[in-house]
C-alpha cells in the first residue's frame, strides 16, 4: 500500500495544480485567523496602555444602550461637578478630561490624517508623561511620539491645529512617551482652557478622572463616588472604560472574519472542485492500472485508500505551504482593510498554533472531501478494466439531465426571487435558493457544455481551421470534464461579476438620488471620520446664511436614541426649507408639512412593521432628555437622507446637547453667477477643515467614491477564485494532454505542425475558459438581480447591469484562457511523435 | 510462369520497368540507428542500404527486434539516423528543419499504424480528410469518392472510430494515407491486430492502390502471408538488409523467416 502511495506520488507534476489551488485557499483560511489575531491583539495592547492614568471615570450615563458597533453617545458633565465630586474622601488627584476633533499639519501645512483614523485632542491630563518638553501652556501643545517622529516635529515648532470651530497656530511644548493610542491616529494635548474653547463648550467637561489614593481600591472609591451622584452621572473605573472601548472596536470588525471566512470559504470549494476535477480524471486515466491492481488480488478498499491516501497526500503538504503564505496573505489583508478606512492600531502580525492548525484541517478536509468521489469510483473499476484496451472512456452527457436541472434551477432562482421581494423570509429563502441554483447548475452544465463550445468555437474555427474544429471536438467529447473544468472558473467570474453589478447599481442609485431629488447647489458636510469627530460646528449655518450669494440654507443634524432597548438613529430637518432643498413624493411633502416640535415623522415601512398610526405615541429614550412620548405626525417613504426618523431641528435642540450638523444644503440667491458665489462659500468655510464644500458633480464622485472604497477589494479577493479556476483549466488541460499523447503524436505524425498543435491547446483552454465565464456571466446576473433587489430597501432602487464591465470581465477570462494555456501547450508541442506513435506506450 | 502476357500484365511490366530507370521514391544510404546511449545502447540499424522503386508494393521483413519499424521511422522522417542518409524523392532529410519533415509528411507521406491510426473525436470521414484539413487543403470530390469506395466504406462514413470494427478502422486509415495522393505510403505492421479474413481484404486494397492507382507503399510486417502481397521483400536481421525476394509467394516468404530464425 505504501509503496503504491508512494508509485502515486511520482505523478506530482499531475497534481501541482491543485496543490497550488489548496494552497491559495489555506493561505486565505489562515491569513485570515492571523489577521483576527493581530487585531485582536492590537486592540488589547492599546487598551492595557490606555488605563494607566487613571483609576475612575466620572461620566454621565448613556441613555439607552449603544448600537452593538458604536460607543453611546453621552452627555457633558457641568463644571460644578467636579467640586461635588472632590468632596469624597480617598481621592489622591482629580482632573477634568476635554476631548474632541484636532487635526495637526505638517511643516508644509498638509493635514496630518494618517490611516483614516480619527485625530484626536484632549486636555492635559496629570498622568501624561512627557518623552521631551513639559506640559502645554496657554499657546503651546503637546503631542504624540508617533506624529512627532513619522512627521519630524520637535519641541519648539511651531504648527497650525485644525479644530471644528477653527484653526490655530501652537508651540510644541512637549512630546508624549506613549505611542498606541486605540483609537486615534494623533494626538495634540493643550492646557484645559485651551481644550475647553476648542474641544468643548464653556462650563462643561466630557469627563472627570480621579486618581485614587493608596488605601482605596478602585471599587470602593467608586462606590462612594456613585452614592453622591446625581441619577444621570455614574462613576466607572478605568478598566471598565477601556474593556468597553476595546469591546465596541472588536464589535465592530465583527463582520471582519465571518467575511473574510465566507470569501476563503468559496476559495476552498472553487479549489475542491478542482481537486475532483483532477482525481476522477486521474483515476479515469488509471482504469487500466487499477484494473491491474484489481485482478492481482487488490479489494476495492484498498483502491480507494490509494486515491484517498494521495488526496491527502497533496492535501497536507499544500496546506502547510498555505499556512506559510498565509503569514503574509495576513499582512496583505491588514493592509486592504486598512485600505477600507477601518482603524486598527499598528502591531505585528501574531501567528498562534490555531491558525496553522484551521488552515492544515481546512485544506486536507477539502481535499479529501473532494477526492471522496473519484475515490469510490476507483472501486468500481473491475479487473477486466486491465484486459480492455481503452484506458478513457467518453463520457457523454446523459440528456435525462435537462428536466431535472432546469427544474432545480428554475426552483432556486424562484425561491431567491421571493427571498429578494420579501415575500418569504430573505435569509432562508436565499440560501434555499442559491444552493437550488448551484445544484440546478451543477446538472446543466454537462449539458450545455457541447452546444456552447460549439458556439464559442465557431469564431475560432473561422479564424484557426482544422487546429480549432480539433479543439472545439476536444472540448465537446467529455462534456462532463468539460463542466467540471470551467465550473470553478465560473463561480469565480459569477461572484465578481455579482459584485461588478452591485457596485454598478449602488453608484446609478446614487447618482439617480442626487439627480432626480436634490435641488440644493451645494453641500456642505463633514470631511472628518465619522464618529468621535462628530460633523460641522453650529457656526456652519450662520455663516453660510451671512454669505451674501447664498439664497437659502438648510441643515440637517442627526442622533441616536433608544427604542425599547435598541438604538435607533433619527435626522433632524427643518421642516419649511427641506423639501426645497430635497424632492421627495407628495405624501412625504403632506408628511414634511405636519412636523412640528413636538412631534415625529416614521418611515411607512417602519410604522406598517410597529403597527402606528398617526397620532400614536412613539417612546424615545434620548441621552439627554430620559424617554419621552412624541406623537407621529406623518408618514413618509422618501426622505432627503435615509432614514428611519425624523424630528425637527427644535426638537433636537431640546433632545440633544451636541449640537453638531451632519449636512447643511445651501441654495444659492437668484441671478448669482454660480462659479463665483461657490468660490464665495468656499472661502467662507477656509478656516473650517472639517467643512468639505461640494456641488452636485463632486456629491456624486464622493459617493462613488466611497462605494468603491467598500466594494472593490471584495471584487480583488474573490479575483482570487478566478485564478483559481484558470488553473483548473491549465491543470485539466495538462492532464488531457498527457492522456492523449498518442492522439497527439499521430496528428503530428499526418502533418500538424508544432504551431498548429500549439493553437489548438490554446483554442481549446480558450472554449473552457469561455465556457466557464459566459456561465459565471449567467451566475452573475442572476445573482446580481437577487442581490440588488434584497438591498432595495436600503436605497439600492436602480438594477444597473454594467455591460461593458461585464463584456471585459467575460472576454479578459476567456483571453485568459490563453494563459491556462502555456504550460500544456508548450508540454504537447515538445512530445516527441515517436513516443506517442510507438506500439509500446 | 508462362511466356505469354496478358495486355494488362504488358503495361504494368513496362510500367516497372520505366520506374526502375527513375530516381527511386525513397533510399538508404549506409543508414545506421542507435537508440539509447552508452552500455545500454542498441544498434537498430547497422549501416542499411536500399532503394524502394516508385509504384512499387515493398514489404520489409524480419524477426521482432530486427529494426523494420527503426528503418520505417527513419524513411518517413519521424526519426532521424545516427548515421547515414535517408532520401525521399530526393530531398534528404538530415538536412530538413522540423517544420520541413512536418510538411513533408503532410504533403508527400501517408502513414497507416499498426494501432491507434484514427482520431476518436472526428467521424471516419474527418478522419480520411485530416491531413488535407491540416494543409489547409480540402479533397479532390471525385478521387475521395473512388478512394472510399475502393475501401469500401460508404456507409461507414458518418461513424466515430469507437463505432467501427478494428479492420474498418483501418480501411479508414488506409483512405487517409491514400486521400492526399502521398509519394509514398508506410505502414507498420497493419494486418498485426486483424483476423486473417479483414486483413486480407486490407491487403487485397493496397495492392489495388499500387496496381489501379500507381501508389508506392511500403509495409512492415513480420507476416509471410502479408509479405507475399509484395512485389518485393526486403529482409532484415539484426539491423541489416540480409537478402530480397522479388514476386514472393508465401511458401518462399514462409521459408525465408525460418531461415532467418524469425
Ligand atoms: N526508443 C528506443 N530506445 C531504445 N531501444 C529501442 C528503441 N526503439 C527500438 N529500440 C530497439 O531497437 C531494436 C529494433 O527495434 P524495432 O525497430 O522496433 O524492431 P522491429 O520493429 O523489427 O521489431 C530493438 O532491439 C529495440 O529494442
Ligand atoms: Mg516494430
Amino acid at each position: 500500500m505504501a509503496r503504491l502511495v508512494r508509485a502515486a506520488l511520482t505523478r506530482t507534476g499531475r497534481l501541482i495544480g491543485i496543490a497550488l489551488a489548496v494552497t491559495l485557499a489555506v493561505s486565505l483560511v489562515s491569513g485570515t485567523f492571523i489577521l483576527t489575531d493581530t487585531i485582536a491583539s492590537a486592540f488589547q495592547a492599546a487598551t492595557a496602555s490606555s488605563t494607566s492614568t487613571s483609576d475612575i471615570v466620572v461620566r454621565a450615563t448613556a441613555g439607552f444602550t449603544a448600537q452593538a458597533n458604536s460607543l453611546p453617545e453621552r452627555e457633558p458633565l457641568p463644571e460644578s461637578l467636579l467640586a461635588t465630586v472632590a468632596a469624597v474622601p480617598g481621592i489622591q488627584a482629580m482632573w477634568a478630561t476635554v476631548q474632541g476633533y484636532a487635526a495637526m499639519t505638517d511643516k508644509s501645512g498638509k493635514v496630518i490624517a494618517p490611516d483614516g483614523l480619527p485625530t484626536v485632542g484632549t486636555s492635559w491630563a496629570p498622568g501624561d508623561i512627557l518623552d521631551v518638553g513639559r506640559a502645554p501652556h496657554r499657546g503651546e501643545v503637546a503631542i504624540d511620539l508617533t506624529t512627532a517622529r513619522r512627521y519630524h516635529l520637535h519641541v519648539g515648532d511651531n504648527i497650525r491645529i485644525l479644530f471644528q470651530g477653527g484653526a490655530q497656530n501652537f508651540t510644541i511644548a512637549g512630546v508624549l512617551r506613549r505611542t498606541v493610542d486605540i483609537v486615534a491616529a494623533t494626538k495634540a494635548i493643550f492646557d484645559p482652557n485651551t481644550a475647553t474653547q476648542w474641544l468643548g463648550q464653556k462650563g462643561e467637561v466630557d469627563a472627570i478622572a480621579v486618581r485614587a489614593q493608596p488605601s482605596a481600591t478602585p471599587a470602593t472609591l467608586r462606590a462612594r463616588i456613585n452614592a453622591i451622584l446625581p441619577s444621570r452621572f455614574e462613576a466607572v473605573t478605568a478598566r471598565q472604560v477601556a474593556d468597553e472601548a476595546a469591546q465596541s472596536w472588536t464589535k465592530s470588525l465583527g463582520f471582519l472574519t465571518p467575511g473574510l471566512l465566507l470569501l476563503a470559504g468559496v476559495a476552498l470549494i472553487v479549489g475542491a472542485l478542482l481537486i475532483g476535477n483532477t482525481f476522477s480524471i486521474l483515476v479515469g486515466q488509471r482504469t487500466r492500472e487499477l484494473g491491474l491492481l484489481r485482478a492481482l488480488g487488490a479489494s476495492p478498499g484498498q483502491l480507494r485508500r490509494l486515491v484517498l491516501a494521495e488526496a491527502t497526500a497533496v492535501g497536507i503538504s499544500a496546506s502547510l505551504a498555505g499556512v506559510a503564505i498565509g503569514l503574509g496573505a495576513a499582512h496583505g489583508m491588514l493592509a486592504l482593510v486598512r485600505g477600507v478606512g477601518l482603524s486598527i492600531p499598528t502591531s505585528s502580525v501574531v501567528f498562534r498554533i490555531h491558525s496553522a492548525v484551521a488552515g492544515v484541517v481546512c485544506g486536507v478536509a477539502a481535499t479529501t472531501v473532494a477526492a471522496f468521489l473519484p475515490a469510490r469510483r476507483a472501486t468500481l473499476v473491475s479487473p477486466v478494466a486491465a484486459l480492455n484496451g481503452s484506458a478513457t472512456r467518453s463520457e457523454r452527457a446523459r440528456a435525462a439531465r435537462i428536466g431535472p436541472g432546469a427544474v432545480t434551477t428554475l426552483a432556486g432562482a424562484t425561491m431567491l426571487a421571493a427571498g429578494s421581494t420579501h415575500a418569504l423570509p430573505t435569509l432562508v429563502a436565499t440560501g434555499v435558493g442559491v444552493a437550488g441554483v448551484l445544484i440546478g447548475l451543477a446538472l446543466l452544465l454537462p449539458v450545455l457544455a457541447g452546444p456552447v463550445a460549439y458556439a464559442i468555437g465557431a469564431p475560432l474555427v473561422r479564424l484557426f481551421g482544422q487546429p480549432a474544429a480539433l479543439a472545439r471536438q476536444n472540448a465537446m467529447r467529455n462534456p462532463r470534464r468539460t463542466a467540471a473544468t470551467a465550473a470553478a472558473l465560473m463561480i469565480g467570474i459569477g461572484l465578481v461579476g455579482v459584485i461588478a453589478i452591485v457596485t454598478a447599481s449602488m453608484k446609478a442609485s446614487a447618482t439617480a438620488a442626487v439627480r432626480q431629488t436634490l435641488r440644493a447647489d451645494l453641500v456642505v458636510m463633514t470631511s472628518g471620520t465619522p464618529g468621535s469627530s462628530g460633523g460641522l460646528p453650529p457656526s456652519v449655518a450662520d455663516r453660510l446664511r451671512h454669505t451674501p450669494e447664498v439664497g437659502l440654507v438648510s441643515e440637517i443634524r442627526a442622533g441616536q436614541w433608544g427604542l425599547g432597548g435598541a438604538t435607533e438613529t433619527l435626522l433632524a430637518i427643518d421642516p419649511a426649507t427641506v423639501t426645497d432643498m430635497h424632492e421627495v413624493d407628495a405624501a412625504s411633502m403632506a408628511a414634511v408639512h405636519q412636523l412640528d416640535d413636538t412631534g415625529v415623522l416614521v418611515r411607512d415601512t417602519v410604522a406598517e412593521h410597529h403597527r402606528w398610526k398617526i397620532g400614536d405615541l412613539v417612546p424615545m429614550t434620548f441621552a439627554r432628555t430620559g424617554t419621552r412620548r412624541l406623537p407621529i405626525r406623518g408618514l413618509f417613504s422618501t426622505m432627503a437622507v435615509r432614514t428611519d426618523y425624523v424630528i425637527s431641528l427644535k426638537a433636537f435642540a431640546v433632545n440633544y446637547a451636541q449640537p453638531l450638523i451632519l449636512a447643511v444644503d445651501v441654495k444659492l440667491a437668484k441671478g448669482v453667477t454660480p462659479g463665483l458665489a461657490e468660490a464665495n462659500v468656499r472661502r467662507a468655510m477656509s478656516d473650517l477643515p472639517v467643512a468639505k464644500v461640494m456641488d452636485r458633480s463632486q456629491l456624486l464622485a464622493s459617493q462613488q467614491a466611497q462605494i468603491d472604497k467598500y466594494l472593490s477589494p471584495v471584487a480583488a479577493l474573490l479575483g482570487l477564485a478566478v485564478l483559481i479556476g484558470l488553473l483548473g483549466i491549465a491543470n485539466a488541460l495538462a492532464l488531457s494532454i498527457h492522456e492523449r499523447t498518442r492522439e497527439l503524436g499521430l496528428l503530428r505524425a499526418v502533418g500538424m505542425a508544432r504551431t498548429q498543435l500549439r493553437a489548438m491547446i490554446r483554442c481549446e483552454a480558450v472554449i473552457i475558459a469561455g465556457f466557464g465565464s459566459l456561465a459565471g456571466l449567467g451566475l452573475a446576473l442572476g445573482f446580481g438581480w437577487a442581490s440588488v433587489s434584497a438591498v432595495h430597501d436600503l436605497g439600492v432602487t436602480e438594477l444597473v447591469v454594467p455591460v461593458g464591465q461585464l463584456a471585459m470581465l467575460v472576454a479578459a477570462a476567456t483571453a485568459a484562457g490563453l494563459l491556462a494555456a502555456i504550460v500544456p501547450a508548450r508540454r504537447a508541442a515538445n512530445l516527441q511523435v515517436l513516443d506517442a506513435i510507438r506500439d509500446s506506450h | 510462369m508462362t511466356m505469354l502476357m496478358t495486355a494488362p500484365e504488358l503495361v504494368e511490366s513496362w510500367a516497372r520497368m520505366t520506374a526502375k530507370a527513375t530516381t527511386p521514391a525513397a533510399r538508404t544510404v549506409n543508414a545506421v540507428k542507435i537508440h539509447g546511449r552508452g552500455n545500454t545502447s542498441v544498434r537498430a540499424l547497422d549501416g542499411v542500404s536500399v532503394e524502394l522503386e516508385q509504384n512499387r508494393f515493398t514489404a520489409i521483413m524480419g524477426p521482432s527486434g530486427s529494426g523494420k519499424s527503426t528503418l520505417m521511422h527513419c524513411l518517413a522522417g519521424l526519426d532521424t539516423l545516427s548515421s547515414g542518409q535517408v532520401y525521399v524523392g530526393d530531398k534528404e532529410l538530415g538536412t530538413l528543419s522540423e517544420r520541413a519533415l512536418t510538411k513533408l509528411r503532410r504533403d508527400r507521406l501517408g502513414f497507416i499504424f499498426q494501432a491507434y491510426n484514427l482520431l476518436p473525436t472526428l467521424t471516419a470521414a474527418e478522419n480520411i480528410t485530416l491531413p488535407l484539413a491540416l494543409a489547409g487543403r480540402s479533397a479532390d470530390p471525385l478521387w475521395l469518392e473512388l478512394v472510399i469506395d475502393v475501401v469500401g466504406l460508404g456507409d461507414r462514413l458518418s461513424h466515430r472510430p469507437s463505432e467501427l470494427s478494428g479492420g474498418e478502422q483501418l480501411r479508414v486509415a488506409a483512405a487517409r494515407a491514400l486521400v492526399s495522393r502521398p509519394e509514398i505510403i508506410f505502414a507498420d505492421e497493419p494486418t498485426g491486430s486483424l483476423d486473417s479474413r479483414a486483413g486480407g481484404s486490407l491487403l487485397n486494397f493496397l495492392r489495388r492502390a499500387v496496381d489501379d492507382f500507381g501508389q508506392t507503399i511500403v509495409m512492415v510486417t513480420h507476416d509471410p502471408v502479408a509479405a507475399s502481397f509484395a512485389d518485393r521483400i526486403v529482409f532484415l536481421a539484426d539491423g541489416r538488409i540480409v537478402d530480397e525476394m522479388f514476386e514472393p509467394s508465401v511458401g518462399r516468404a514462409v521459408e525465408h523467416m525460418k531461415y532467418l530464425g524469425g
